[in-house]
């Protein structure tokens, strides 16, 4: 008995770090959505790009993810400016419909160019700096916590820059009161692109990150699963607020390796695609009962 | 007993209060205006008075039933139809079609059969004067046109209470006494029961209604026969001090 | 309008229908390519009742085929040595696929329809991957494994008569429910449920104070769209396939192609997904033929293009064009 309390609190703290990058990619979602309105449906795409990142990072140059994830930064941000000025920008008047297609659009063209250029095999690599030890609980490797450390980072920098930084501080404008903001002189189309510059970096660099927990099988259909975490973290932390899905990415971390844990215990089910449907239940027991999000305002 | 009675009302967004404690009533053959400046909280009011808006406090009776918490569409089936203040057409259909989708939901005994609808919706265009723009598609109107049709519309509902809303803005003074015309022969033929409107435009409140309710910051400032309020020196204030400002 | 002039928009649907049957009958080699077409137009016309009518993207849409094709999976397992039956067992078959989707639908519905644009596209993006993940996790159905028919098929009908059903019989049935899907279409449009839907669809808040019950009309366009897509799949899919494996009836790729074939064609109209149709198939090929393997790639941007320039998409061009001519009444 005590030795399945020890695997399991194990688990949760394996689940909580995890929870981290979970955290920042939603950030992502969750920073387009309340600046532009619009639910970018590749988010899992851009995931894939990030673990692209780095893998051939490290193929090629030797970095690890922790210095790539600033390649991977740059890749989104300018990934998202190009999309936004081909495709969202002139998109801005259109029905939801309509941007929802396009956000799709954009996640299988991404993932089949990704399939053209580097095959649809998985790739995967493996950068091994040592553990830490806490017994007896778990042992953790140094990788996944330099990851932790890199989104609470990134994080902090964020929420800094929207308090402190002129520009952040125009984001937040924009958010709360869209026609207000114009009022007040700022260039609304200039945030937009710049909100959806940064919510796609977000995504891609949090992409990068993922590979220190999941270093094998980066393949072009990567992200789908990850699309559907996303929306469950930012329903569960409120689809407009950034920092509260920054949150409720480790409160989901927790429940989905609690869960995957609890399910393996029950004989004649299989624990992985229990885990996932549990995700999706607890999406819709969300929407059900608090359709903004547990945290969400409006 | 009242048409329709407001105990309390009251409505927040975030810190801000728009609708305060409002209590109100309306009875069957009123024609009452409600005024007031921008922002004073006219509109919230139509909001939560056809659905769209649920109240943080206070309670709405309508026809003897509590219809506080009801959805717009139910309300709308009791007797409650209305116009937007921003026009609201379908823009995707026609003139025809948008005053038809009036007929054919706007009331519990409403046109069930897709031709009675259109038919109802030809008589309710001739009746405001815009049968010659039926097949026209409704996002291809002025503004003002729009709102005429929203008149139609609003009035196929078969509504028990019409709720205006600055549906004479933009006309010009002549269209504004014709409109006003129109209305009072309504009320009296159609058996509508009121017909309560939101106006900035003096003129068209000054011939029309009976009754003048003043909102003012949310809070319902006084409410008094038309000469009466309209002359009263806080109104004057309110308005023309406001005016002066700007 | 008399009793002809409301069918007019089915002739050229029909007339199209018709012509793709005879086209595969009687041209060498062109059967299975016709049966493609016949599929994206069937498959675009159950997926156009909802997106295009209500205009909400259901993301987790192949779903309700998935389980349309289990429906007539588990008929012909349970029932294929009930010989009296004889052909009934597929129309059964077809009934249970009606249903079974039709009930998750109505599950899925209760909960996503209260929900508006966005976070409805959020609800259905799960559904469909959900509902895998369930059937392989408690292992249903057949779990990862799927369910196979060709030898029930076979031991029902005879082996002339099973290879029947899979290379002419299945691919009829998909013809026929495209007919009927057009018809239900149209029947829509014409009455009050479509009234309500286009009015919603332009404007959810202002119908609902104009005395829609939008709820209501959206769960009737989104349960009659699931059924629609559960038959397609039952004879698609089980009754030519002979199977049902859920990593490919879950497959995320035919939402893609429904969502692509109605903007194509034009999302609403009557036309719109049968050209939309058509026309996919014939690019697929065409493309196929030319770049194997690239053509999602080649799509990808093309659905883009659309969406951005053209977003009332082939017919709805084309409907523009022919208003206030004669035509008018048969480009719907």
């Amino acid at each position: 008995m005590r030795q399945f309390w020890i695997q399991f609190s194990g688990n949760l703290l394996n689940g909580m770090i995890l929870g981290s990058v979970y955290g920042l990619m939603t950030m992502g979602l969750s920073l387009i959505f309340s600046v532009l309105k619009i639910v970018n449906v590749g988010h899992g795409a851009f995931m894939m790009i990030g673990a692209y990142v780095a893998f051939w990072m490290f193929h090629l140059l030797g970095l690890p993810p922790i210095l790539s994830i600033f390649i991977a930064l740059a890749v989104g941000m300018t990934l998202g400016y190009c999309f936004f000025q081909l495709v969202i920008r002139r998109l801005t008047a259109a029905a939801e419909l309509t941007t929802l297609l396009a956000t799709f659009a954009i996640g299988i063209l991404l993932e089949e160019s990704a399939r053209f250029l580097w095959g649809p095999d998985y790739r995967g690599f493996s950068w091994n700096v040592g553990r830490i030890m806490l017994p007896p609980i778990a042992i953790i490797p140094l990788g996944k916590i330099y990851a932790l450390i890199s989104s609470i980072i990134v994080a902090v920098s964020l929420y800094i820059w929207f308090k402190k930084g002129r520009s952040g501080s125009a984001i937040r404008a924009v958010m709360e009161d869209r026609e207000g903001a114009t009022v007040c002189g700022i260039n609304v189309d200039g945030i937009y692109a710049l909100s959806f510059s940064v919510g796609i970096g977000l995504t891609v660099a949090s992409g990068n990150l993922l590979t220190l927990f999941v270093p094998v099988g980066i393949n072009p259909y990567m992200g789908g699963v990850y699309t559907l975490k996303a929306f469950v973290i930012a329903v569960l932390g409120g689809l407009s607020s950034p920092w509260g899905a920054f949150f409720a990415g480790f409160l989901f971390g927790l429940i989905e390796n609690g869960s995957y844990t609890l399910f393996g215990l029950v004989p004649g089910i299989e624990p992985f695609s229990m885990t996932q449907f549990f995700a999706f239940f607890l999406l819709l027991m969300i929407l059900l009962w608090k359709p903004t999000g547990l945290l969400g305002a409006k | 007993m009242a048409l329709l009675q407001l105990n309390g009302v009251t409505k927040r967004f975030g810190g801000l209060l728009a609708v305060d404690h409002v209590s109100l009533e309306i009875h069957s053959d009123e024609a009452v205006s409600i005024v007031g400046p921008n922002g004073s909280g006219k509109t919230t009011l139509f909001n939560l008075i056809s659905g769209v808006y649920t109240p943080d406090e206070g309670t709405l009776i309508f026809d003897g039933r509590d219809i506080t918490r009801l959805p717009p569409y139910r309300r709308a089936h009791l007797g409650i139809g209305r116009t937007f203040q921003i026009p609201r057409p379908f823009g995707t259909l026609t003139v025809r079609e948008n005053v038809a989708i009036g007929a054919m939901f706007g009331s519990l005994g409403a046109q069930k059969r897709v031709d009675d609808a259109l038919k109802a919706a030809d008589e309710r265009l001739k009746l405001v004067g815009f049968y010659e723009q039926r097949n026209r598609p409704a996002r291809e109107l002025t503004p003002v046109e729009m709102k005429m049709m929203e008149i139609a519309r609003a009035l196929a509902m078969n509504p028990k209470l019409l709720l205006l809303d600055e549906s004479m803005a933009g006309m010009p003074p002549k269209e504004i006494d014709t409109l006003v015309t129109f209305l009072k022969s309504i009320k009296q033929k159609e058996g509508i029961a009121v017909i309560a409107m939101v106006e900035h435009i003096m003129r068209a409140v000054v011939n029309f209604a009976e009754r003048v309710i003043v909102l003012y910051q949310g809070k319902k400032m006084l409410e008094a026969p038309t000469a009466e309020a309209l002359s009263d020196p806080r109104v004057v204030d309110v308005y023309l001090g406001r005016e002066s400002e700007q | 309008m008399n009793r002809l002039e409301k069918f007019y928009p089915l002739f050229p649907v029909y007339f199209l229908y018709g012509a793709l049957f005879l086209f595969g009958q009687y041209t060498k080699g062109m059967w299975q390519a016709v049966a493609l077409a016949a599929f994206y137009a069937a498959l675009g016309q159950a997926f156009n009742v909802f997106l295009g009518m209500t205009g909400y993207v259901d993301f987790g849409y192949v779903a309700f085929m998935a389980l349309g094709a289990y429906g007539m999976a588990l008929t012909v397992s349970g029932l294929y040595a009930v010989t009296w039956l004889g052909g009934g067992m597929i129309l059964v078959g077809l009934l249970a696929a009606a249903v079974f989707s039709g009930c998750l639908s109505v599950a899925v519905g209760a909960i996503a329809l209260r929900l508006r644009g966005a976070y409805f596209a959020i609800a259905t993006v799960g559904v469909n991957e959900g509902f895998r993940f369930l059937l392989e996790g408690i292992k249903l159905w057949g779990g990862s494994e799927g369910i196979v028919i060709s030898s029930k098929l076979r031991e029902a009908f005879g082996t002339d008569g099973a290879s029947a059903i899979s290379t002419f019989w299945a691919d009829v049935f998909v013809f026929l429910i495209a007919a009927f899907a057009a018809f239900l279409t149209l029947q829509y449009m014409r009455s009050r449920i479509g009234y309500a839907l286009a009015a919603l669809r332009a404007d959810e808040d202002a119908a609902q104070v104009i005395g829609v019950n939008t709820t209501k009309y959206k769960i009737i366009a989104f349960i009659t769209s699931s059924a629609l897509g559960g038959l397609i799949g039952a004879t698609a899919w089980t009754l030519k396939l002979t199977y049902v494996f859920p990593a490919e009836a879950f497959a995320i790729h035919y939402t893609v192609e429904a969502i692509v074939i109605v903007i194509l064609g034009g999302a609403g109209t009557l036309m719109g997904p049968v050209a939309g149709g058509i026309l996919y198939a014939a690019l697929k090929y065409g493309l196929g033929v030319t770049f194997p393997g690239l053509q999602l790639l080649i799509l990808a941007p093309v659905i883009i293009a659309i969406i951005v320039v053209v977003p009332e998409g082939v017919i709805g061009v084309l409907k523009a064009k022919v208003r206030g001519t004669a035509l008018e009444k048969f480009i719907v």
